[in-house]
């Protein structure tokens, strides 16, 4: 093991990094959380969010601890959540009434532009999704784009975490994964008409593996039992893919947010790219982007496909560093004093994301502190 | 008989979004797997669905004015299963044949069997023989006629109505580039497997019966 050496001169600019990300994700999880639990729960999830940010600008490693970050928040969501669906003593205390699932917004677009166009014709219209919904996922996509899925997504975060536990993968998805790497556009596009179709949330219904409750399937017995079929495949792809692949296989093939983010995310400027003089044509970035994102192009130069979710991991691999973060391709000029570095655009883009999903996760992550600080003192 | 032409169109225009609803699941993935960026091949494609919907409506017409004059309305119901059925599964057969071809600049060159280059016709009929609320508005109507000449006038009406709002699904077409046939040939499948259940279940439970 290689003796632990600290190096002095990252720790002020890295506990600045950390600062600038623990005031406005206390501010804004304050104003979140603390509507129901004692705003110290939101400051102990924002000092979590910012030693995150502090370990990132010490290290210059994003996606190790993106990953740290990503996993707990959606094992805190499981947690107080989806136990309080069960458990009367973690009744959940976020989306009491209604169940929040951006999952379920894209597939329901087209019932959301009919809904609206009712409301609209209604006088009520001011109170619809524009204004509320709407306005949370555009400032989303602006702030981070396809970079939601490997920093805020509740359930991606399991998917991801699972991903990094085999060593190495024990199967490997070869020709399927030429093939089929648009299914979740193609889901899209089938989900979008047939939810239109049906006038109903087709997803939900038929394949949501995280729904863990059958309480709103179909009354009939022969639809109901497909449907507990397929929330099973889900679930499996969801559990079993990225054990046995290394890939996050839900949110490569199953998930139609994931096809919509990677389309609008393009409006966000921040990207992940490859310097093609530095590449090797190792191919070790193919076998560790979890998304199944790199395609070995013509000339065995690596491709970015629109699927990437920024995390990070081919920026790690690459033993030619030949991934950066960039704005639209463009790097900033390279400043080498301790503070300076703090200037490329991966710290603007971490600044971003981190935040984003640590006030996001606010909805959640206070609470699950709460409910584990009950479950240690016995469940008062 | 125009009046009766006029009385069919103006319940198309009043219930032509029901249409749209029904049609785009089955017409769209079909266009975009198989449309190409040139006006002139998406509008074959569009003119064989809209001719296998007329063909539908017509058979209907001649079957509820039959029916009508007869004083009872008789339809085989196997038939809207068995035939969802049968497209689904061709839609669901074209698609992998498409994609286990390879990518799509090598995809140009496998011409299609000329039996897949005239589904749209069967998609058109199926969406035309799915009884939703209008379409069963109008039969009501129909058995009300009882005449045939008069009743083909009413359902030409309803199906020229309906069409328009079918039709404006072109526009996006011209835009469609080999990638979006790529996801267009995913999305058929999956469009196909689900209408081949759909109809293998109607058939195996006999829900039509
Ligand atoms: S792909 Fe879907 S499940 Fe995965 S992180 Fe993105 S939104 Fe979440
Ligand atoms: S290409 Fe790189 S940054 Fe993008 S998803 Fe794959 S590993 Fe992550």
């Amino acid at each position: 093991m290689k003796p632990l050496r600290v190096e002095r001169e990252k720790i002020l600019p890295a506990a600045l990094f950390a600062l600038l990300v623990l005031v406005p994700a206390f501010y804004f999880s304050g104003l979140i959380a603390g509507r129901e639990i004692s705003r110290y729960y939101a400051l102990a999830w924002s000092l979590f969010a910012a030693a995150i940010a502090f370990a990132i600008a010490y290290t210059e490693r994003v996606a190790f601890y993106r990953r740290i970050f990503f996993g707990v928040s959606a094992l805190a969501f499981l947690f107080h959540f989806k136990t309080g669906l069960f458990v009367d003593t973690f009744e959940a205390s976020c989306f009491k009434d209604t169940p929040f699932c951006h999952i379920a917004i894209a597939p329901a677009f087209l019932n959301y532009l009919y809904q609206q166009y009712l409301a609209l014709m209604s006088p009520g219209w001011k109170l619809w999704g524009p204004l509320t919904l709407g306005a949370a996922w555009v400032f989303v996509t602006l702030a981070l784009g396809r970079g939601w899925c490997a920093w805020a997504c509740f359930y991606g975060g399991i998917d991801d975490a699972l991903s990094a536990r085999p060593g190495r993968p024990l199967l490997k998805l070869g020709w399927f994964e030429r093939k089929f790497r648009d299914l979740p556009a193609a889901l899209l596009v089938f989900l979008l008409l047939a939810s239109f179709a049906y006038m109903l949330p087709v997803y939900c219904l038929w394949l949501c593996p995280f729904k863990l409750t059958g309480a709103f399937l179909d009354a009939e017995a022969p639809a109901r039992k497909i449907q507990y079929a397929l929330m099973g495949l889900a679930m499996t792809a969801l559990v079993l893919g990225p054990l046995l692949t290394r890939k996050r296989i839900f949110c490569s093939y199953l998930c139609p947010f994931a096809a919509w983010q990677a389309f609008w995310g393009r409006l966000n400027p921040f990207r992940v790219t490859a310097d093609a003089g530095k590449c090797t044509s190792c191919l070790v970035c193919v076998a560790a982007c979890p998304m199944a994102a790199i395609r070995c192009a013509p000339g065995g130069q690596p491709e970015i496909l629109a699927y990437c979710n920024l995390c990070g991991q081919c920026l790690d691999a690459c033993p030619g560093g030949g991934f950066s973060y960039t704005v639209f391709g463009l790097e900033l000029p390279a400043r080498l004093s301790p503070f300076g570095r703090l200037l490329a655009v991966k710290y603007f883009y971490v600044f971003s994301a981190l935040t984003l999903a640590a006030v996001f996760s606010a909805l959640w992550g206070p609470a699950a502190l709460r409910d584990l600080t009950l479950l240690v003192r016995g469940g008062q | 008989m125009p009046a009766l032409f006029f009385e069919g169109a103006l319940l198309g225009l009043s219930t032509g979004f029901y249409c749209l609803t029904a049609c785009l699941p089955l017409l769209a993935p079909y266009l975009m797997a198989e449309g190409r960026a040139l006006w002139k091949e998406n509008v074959k494609i569009l003119l064989q669905f809209l001719g296998g919907r007329l063909a539908a409506y017509l058979i209907f017409a001649v079957l509820a004015s039959l029916a009508g004059q007869a004083g009872k309305y008789v339809m085989p119901g196997w038939l809207l299963p068995a035939a969802t059925a049968a497209c689904g599964l061709t839609m669901a057969a074209l698609a992998v044949f498409r994609i286990s071809a390879g990518p799509s600049a090598c995809l140009l060159k496998a011409d299609l069997n000329p039996f897949f280059k005239r589904l749209p016709l069967a998609i058109g009929f199926v969406t035309g023989i799915n009884i939703c609320p209008p379409f069963a508005a109008g039969l009501l109507r129909l058995l009300e006629i009882a005449d045939v000449p008069r009743g083909v006038a009413y359902f030409t009406g309803f199906f020229c109505a309906t069409s328009l709002f079918v039709s404006p699904v072109l526009l996006g077409t011209p835009w469609l580039g080999p990638r979006a046939n790529d996801i267009g040939r995913l999305t058929l499948l999956l469009a196909g497997l689900w209408y081949a259940a759909l109809g293998l279940t109607g058939l195996l439970t006999g829900q039509w019966a």
